[in-house]
């Protein structure tokens, strides 16, 4: 009976793994050629619908982590899918004004590439049970440079709406009320930045020590 | 001893154990710094014996760590009553009322804390003389962050108080679990004799005879009473985490005397009771 589950187990991850594989080139994809087509003005557009499917169906990752599907900590995952889906939808969605932004170009490039490796990665050990040391060796290296870009792409965008944030109303809540509970977007947008400081070094930090241990393993195989 | 050899680790960072056997699981023994070292060595072999140590890192007296934690509650709370803060937040502050129910509020949360720090000094006898200084700072930013949140939405300019009635019995409430809340720790404290054995007892009289942990129900309660007079989304928000935390140290402590007393050698069985929120666990 385990058996069985741990076979259903690893065809289900293998699929989804896979699955959002695809969603991720075809960001990359689109991202690209919007820019030799036409500039970094015209990346959002052209790549806003399977960034939003692919970005989004990482909440499942949390939900993995969360049932012990996977064995990834939840408290590495949940700022990572938080980040990500808070500047998808809170910041490039909600805001508009932000897309046309040169930095809406080096973002999708950096979580393209980060994600197209990372779920090639476990992709290949789901379906195959190994992943060649190549792609390991990228999985634990290519986040040296791309987790900067990225994360400078991430909060140079919020940084920018900020303005507009302000401005509208939207996701707001306001006092008086029976409650005495209000909901800034603003202020909550400033919140997020903040956490940024410690988390970025906290997220970085754990990286490197997971490409430690995974590279040493290889040196040892 | 080993401060002779290294001046950085004074005795209440290190951690000596036994080193755990290979294949065996579990945590490692720890020394007690009230045995002598023959009492870990194996009768009948050498006197030497091998000893892992661990640097625990930086320690400050608890007594401190909760003095600073306690103090940031303390003092931010009333600068939201008194000093015209809000207008930094957008608002008009200059023609504001404030309802009885927010002066009481105030009254209400400086006796607390000034109640957790006199307790922290002349009642509570700590078990670990010790805790890890980085442990000021994330307890800290825990209490003065929470601290600053409720205190803003109490003391708001746009405050919409509840009844009076609902804000007497909360209050009311509040204050009768309060003062148990001062005679359980008063109760743990005799527990733990003055030489600082800190070993465990089965607590006795009073709520704790058919509650473990009564000192953290009634802290809990204590706050409900808070909420239900001042009625925010922050207060409930705080008091649901704060809920949550004290749970899993009750958790952990009913654990503990259980495995204790265990009405095995002689020793007395643990009695069924409550672990920490009757009617609920």
């Amino acid at each position: 009976m385990a058996s069985f589950f741990s076979t259903v187990k690893r065809i289900y991850l293998a699929i989804y793994n896979w699955a959002v594989f695809t969603g991720w080139i075809q960001v990359l994809i689109f991202a690209i050629k919007a820019l030799n087509e036409s500039g970094p003005a015209a990346v959002y557009d052209a790549v806003e619908k399977p960034l939003q499917l692919a970005q989004t169906a990482a909440i499942l990752e949390i939900i993995h982590g969360l049932i012990g599907l996977v064995r990834s900590p939840v408290s590495a995952t949940l700022p990572q899918i938080g980040s990500r889906l808070f500047v998808t939808w809170g910041i490039l969605h909600s805001f508009p004004e932000t897309r046309t932004h040169i930095l809406v170009s080096s973002l999708v490039i950096s979580w393209s590439l980060t994600e197209i490796i990372r779920y090639s990665f476990f992709g290949m050990k789901e379906a195959l049970g190994f992943t060649p040391s190549w792609l390991l060796w990228l999985r634990y290296s290519t986040f040296l440079l791309l987790y900067p870009t990225g994360i400078t792409s991430e909060v140079g965008l919020i940084y920018i709406a900020l303005p507009f944030i302000k401005a509208s109303d939207n996701f707001c809540f306001r006092m008086p009320n029976k409650w005495n509970f209000s909901f800034d977007y603003y202020f909550a947008s400033l919140a997020v930045l903040g956490i940024y400081v410690p988390g970025s070094p906290h997220m970085y930090t754990y990286m490197l020590g997971q490409r430690k241990k995974a590279l040493s393993k290889l040196k040892a195989a | 001893m080993i401060l002779k050899k290294t001046k950085k680790y004074y005795p209440s960072r290190q951690r000596l154990t036994l080193p755990t056997k290979p294949g065996v699981s579990g945590k490692p023994v720890v020394l007690s710094p009230k045995s002598k070292i023959s009492d870990y060595c194996e009768k009948g072999t050498s006197d030497n014996l091998t000893v892992v140590f661990k640097d625990l890192g930086p320690q400050v007296l608890y007594s401190t760590l909760f003095f600073f934690e306690y103090l940031g509650p303390l003092v931010l709370y009333p600068l939201f009553y008194y000093l015209p803060l809000y207008k930094y937040f957008g608002y008009d502050d200059t023609n504001r009322t404030i309802h009885p129910v927010q002066t009481y509020a105030m009254y209400y949360w400086c006796l607390h804390y000034s109640k957790r720090i006199l307790e922290t000094f002349f009642v509570h006898r700590f078990s670990h003389a010790t805790s890890p200084l980085s442990n000021v700072f994330r307890n800290c930013l825990y209490y003065w962050t929470f601290g600053a949140y409720i205190a803003y939405y109490v003391n708001h300019p746009l405050y919409t108080p509840v009844s009076e009635t609902q804000w007497k019995i909360g209050f009311a409430f509040g204050l009768l679990c309060q003062v148990s809340n001062l005679y359980c720790h008063i109760i743990l404290r005799n527990l733990r004799s003055p030489s600082g054995n800190g070993g465990y007892q089965i607590p006795k009289g009073f709520l704790f005879n058919i509650v473990t942990c009564a000192n953290y129900t009634t802290e809990i309660y204590q706050w409900l009473g808070f909420n239900i007079a001042t009625q925010t989304v922050a207060g409930y928000v705080f008091l649901v985490v704060a809920t949550a935390i004290m749970t899993n140290w009750a958790m952990g402590k009913h654990r503990r005397l259980r495995k204790l007393f265990d009405g095995k050698e002689g020793r007395p069985k643990y009695p069924r009771r409550w672990v920490i929120l009757p009617p609920f666990f």
